[in-house]
């Protein structure tokens, strides 16, 4: 029997941040659980903390539900999860589903993970392989490592793709010589 | 274009400015007689206010430009200067507020009339007053607030015992007004106003905790005798006490820094000597510029040596004072002045000195003068002119010379506020060096490099004013600008470090931490940091401005209008908050709204190119691309260094299927800016369009390349599109890109081009 791959750790999103090509947008979104445990809810999975966690309490699958005020595009999803850490509290298979709410969802992505142990990247890209616009997502988890029934989820970022802040639709300037004529600030 | 005009929230509907409000109407009840009163004339107030009148209109005109009514404002201002030329303070609001008042006239001596009052009498108190402050230069020479207050105590109390003329009591309290304009909520001026007010003005009782020193206000402007003053004479000229350092007293740490700063700045200049009138804390003019000995470093700069004070300090300290070529470098103590007034908190004692600086060199100041004199005489130490005579003419001389100063750097000032910059700097780079080479003059001059767009050079300037006054905290906001315009954070990261260390208390700081962590894309943390600006001082203007440009860049467009109207609020011709909201307007597709905007915001400052540029864009993108051609035209005349006019005219001709002058401007712009990948996509599509696919599959290819995070969706979609009809498969795309390209070697012309090529190849 072989054993599958571990999923390999993905990159720090501080980094993908910095390239200034995406924006984390989780700020702008409610997020809802479908059960959590006190103590172990929303806050502890959007405080940019990797050791607290939101631990559901309920059957599955667990839900994370993202709105957004206005119809958003989404690039990219970051879930970071641990299975050293968590044991049979780490999920294994993670439906994403977007729409514009509760009864329009369709899934675009399913992934499997199998011991990971850092940040996992889902790209959320529609057919055309551009960019999701959404008003909602959820993440529901499916399944967890050794058939547990709770899940424990550490962090999970969003991110948008940066709009052309320059006038024109142009792509963004390379060069710091056009940059610096680009606005005035 | 029939857009509606912007919608400018009313001033009078936020709640919160209501407390200010509330004290300004109280400052202006007291002073004029309040907006329902029948209101006093300007006559009524000079006879009210006697001497002080000027500051009191300087005061009047300030809450009338904060209230709206700008044409009552600049008439206050205006009046005040006429009556006293020498203050600075409402000259510079009359130019921020977009008035043009004229230098030349403004800042004339036939106004003064007292000049040929000063005879004197009475001499003798000077003389019993030497010792007494001849001690205040030490303390004065000091930097700690502590010591200056002590400094403005000993001045006051000297003068107290022999306070008369016309001194109101109204002229102290009118000073603190004066000086706390904007720091301190005018609650705490006019709070004592009213107190004032119940004791009648013209009663020689100062209520605000010191002796009644008129005197700040009328500054007399005794010379030093040419000899250098001789060490151990006692009698003699008393302690020149650079008056702004007695201005300057306000203990608060960032004032004092200020104060300390141009104190630096005054260095080797003139020195405004106290003299030990009772009356008045007079400062005396040393228009003398020899130069008696080894300088000392440390103290600051300015203060006047005293003559008493042991031998050593004596020499230092004149030796300083007569560094300076002419008896003007009172700009210095001008510049003190200047600056300090609005930002001194009310503390009472400082109140007399500030505004007394250089003020109406009037009656009083022949006392001094007078007063010297005597001691001199009595001290046998001048020659045979009478020494009135002789005190006088310096006076007259000193007096001129700083006169032709203030003219200078007024012109310098308003050519900057009217945005005229490469004239600001020409002005102000006649200046002689030593008041070139100071804090305030470099300020200015960065400020016109940075509105030029010419951000090199302002950077320069600006690390020069770090170095030279490391303690400078104005203008610093502009200089952390630039730098994240240069996108240079680790310089940017250690002003906003050493700036918030510095002074909390300073919007600035704030601003330049906001402009660090904005660059460093965490916009967040920038929102708070310019939220703190904006809480340590709600009437600085560029903050929201910050704020606005994060909102923007969050995507979080309506706060970003709320911000750049709050900043049109406090400053009309802030015309970075109408760029903004012209940005707003274009980026949700409301053209004309946009135009309206930038068009504002050109009206202001007229010889913006990125501005033009954007106007340019906009047209374009409302049809009216004759229109737009010929701003960007004007945008690359009025500034050939901006690549991005020339990159949007190509744009335009390229919209305008005008290919092949498209295709020269942007060669043009290839040699100017070789390693920009938007340059090659602008290529790559006009090659598309002329159907020439490789050449355009060429430039697509470099574009990518140049542009190091990954491929921008754009010029992949432009390559797709070009080879994907509808369902091709990417990757047999890319791999005929790579093929075409590596049969382009024979296109290379310049060595660019050779680069990339050979770069791919590399890859290959």
């Amino acid at each position: 029997m072989t054993t599958p791959n571990k999923t390999p750790p993905g990159a720090d999103p501080k980094q993908l941040e910095r390239t200034a090509t995406v924006r984390e947008i989780g700020s702008q979104a409610v997020w809802s659980l479908s059960s959590c445990k006190p103590g172990f809810g929303v806050d502890q999975l959007r405080d940019d903390n990797l050791e607290t966690y939101w631990q559901s309490d309920g059957s599955q699958p667990h839900l994370v539900n993202i709105q957004f005020r206005r119809k958003t595009t989404v690039k990219t999803l970051c879930i970071y999860a641990d299975y050293k850490s968590d044991e049979s509290y780490t999920p294994s298979k993670i439906s994403v589903r977007v729409g514009n709410h509760f009864h329009n969802l369709q899934e675009i992505r399913q992934l499997e993970l199998v011991e990971p142990s850092g940040w996992i990247h889902v790209p959320l890209t529609d057919n055309h392989k551009k960019p999701t616009r959404t008003f909602m997502i959820q993440i529901a988890v499916l399944a967890n490592h050794q058939n547990g029934r709770d899940t424990h989820m550490r962090q999970i970022k969003i991110y948008t793709p940066v709009e052309e802040s320059s006038i024109g639709k142009f792509p963004r300037c390379t060069t710091i010589d056009f940059m610096m004529y680009r606005s005035i600030r | 274009m029939a857009s509606t005009k912007p919608l400018c929230l009313p001033r009078r509907s936020f709640p919160r400015r209501a407390t200010v409000r509330r004290r300004l109407a109280e400052g202006e009840q007291i002073l004029s007689g309040g907006v329902f009163n029948k209101q006093k004339s300007h006559e009524d107030i000079v006879n009210e206010f006697g001497d002080s009148a000027c500051f009191t209109l300087s005061l009047l005109g300030h809450v009338y430009c904060k209230t709206d009514r700008l044409a009552k404002g600049s008439e206050c201002y205006q009046k005040s200067l006429s009556l006293n030329p020498f203050l600075w303070s409402p000259f510079e609001s009359l130019c921020e507020i977009g008035e043009k008042p004229d230098p030349d006239q403004t800042f004339k001596l036939t106004s003064i009339q007292n000049f040929s009052s000063c005879l004197p009498n009475t001499c003798t108190t000077l003389v019993s007053n030497h010792s007494l402050s001849h001690r205040q230069p030490e303390t004065v020479l000091t930097e700690t607030p502590q010591d200056t207050i002590e400094l403005n105590r000993l001045n006051l109390e000297s003068s107290n015992s022999k306070y008369s003329l016309n001194t109101d009591s109204s002229v102290s309290y009118i000073d603190s007004a004066v000086i706390s304009p904007d720091n301190v909520p005018l609650g705490t001026g006019t709070s004592i106003l009213s107190k004032q007010v119940q004791n009648k003005p013209k009663t020689g009782r100062s209520l605000l905790g010191g002796p009644t020193a008129l005197s700040p206000l009328t500054p007399s402007f005794g010379i030093l005798p040419l000899e250098t003053p001789s060490p151990g004479d006692g009698s003699y000229l008393q302690n020149y006490t650079n008056t702004p350092s007695v201005i300057d007293v306000p203990s608060t740490g960032a004032p004092t820094k200020k104060s300390v700063a141009r104190m630096g700045q005054t260095g080797t200049k003139s020195v405004f000597s106290q003299s030990g009138n009772s009356r008045e804390v007079t400062p005396i003019l040393v228009a003398q510029t020899q130069s008696s000995g080894p300088q000392t470093s440390t103290t600051p700069q300015v203060l006047s040596p005293t003559i008493t004070s042991p031998p050593n300090a004596l020499p230092r300290r004149s030796s300083r004072l007569f560094t300076s070529d002419s008896s003007t470098t009172k700009e210095n103590s001008k510049k003190l002045k200047m600056k300090f007034p609005p930002k001194i908190p009310n503390r009472k004692t400082k109140s007399k000195t500030n505004k007394g600086g250089i003020t109406q060199p009037s009656i009083n100041d022949s006392l001094e003068i007078t007063k010297l004199d005597s001691s001199i005489i009595s001290e046998g130490k001048i020659s045979t002119i009478t020494p009135q005579i002789q005190a006088f003419n310096l006076q007259k001389a000193a007096a001129e010379g700083l006169m032709s100063l203030l003219r200078e750097m007024g012109k310098g000032y308003l050519a900057l506020c009217s945005y005229n910059c490469k004239e600001a700097i020409n002005i102000l780079s006649h200046l002689p060096s030593h008041h070139y080479s100071t804090g305030w003059v470099l300020c200015q001059v960065g400020r016109a490099y940075f509105e030029l767009s010419e951000y090199m050079q302002a950077e320069r300037i600006f690390s020069e004013v770090r170095r030279i006054e490391n303690y400078r905290v104005e203008g610093m906001e502009i200089y952390s600008t630039t730098l994240w315009h240069l996108q240079k954070d680790v310089a940017l990261s250690v002003l906003s470090k050493d700036l918030t260390d510095m002074d909390k208390n300073s919007p600035e700081a704030w601003c330049a931490a906001g402009n660090c962590f904005s660059l460093q894309r965490e916009h967040d943390i920038a929102i708070k940091f310019f939220q703190r600006a904006i809480q340590v001082d709600p009437n600085y203007a560029y903050a929201y401005t910050l704020l606005g440009h994060e909102f923007v860049l969050t995507e979080e467009l309506d706060k970003a209008l709320a911000c750049f109207r709050n900043a049109i609020r406090v400053n009309p011709r802030h015309y970075n908050a109408w760029y903004g909201l012209g940005m707003i307007y274009y980026k949700q597709e409301k053209f004309s709204l946009a135009e309206m905007h930038f068009q504002k915001a050109l009206d202001i400052n007229p010889q913006s190119s990125v501005l033009l540029c954007h106007i340019g864009v906009v047209q374009h993108a409302l049809k009216k691309s004759e229109k737009a051609l010929d701003t960007l035209n004007k945008a690359i005349v009025i500034d050939p260094k901006n690549p991005l006019c020339k990159f949007h005219r190509a744009s335009v001709l390229f919209a305008n299927e005008k290919y092949k002058s498209a295709l020269q401007e942007l060669e043009e712009l290839k040699q100017i800016v070789p390693k920009e990948s938007l340059v090659y996509f602008l290529i790559g599509k006009v090659y598309k369009k002329l159907g020439q696919t490789h050449l355009a599959l060429m430039n697509f290819s470099w574009a990518m390349d140049l542009d190091p995070k990954g491929a921008n969706n754009q010029i992949k979609e432009a390559i797709d599109k070009r080879y994907l009809p509808d369902d091709e498969e990417p990757i047999t795309q890319e791999e005929q890109i790579m093929g075409t390209d590596e049969s382009q070697e024979s296109s290379m012309t310049d060595a660019d081009d050779t680069q990339l090529h050979a770069a791919e190849s590399d890859e290959f």
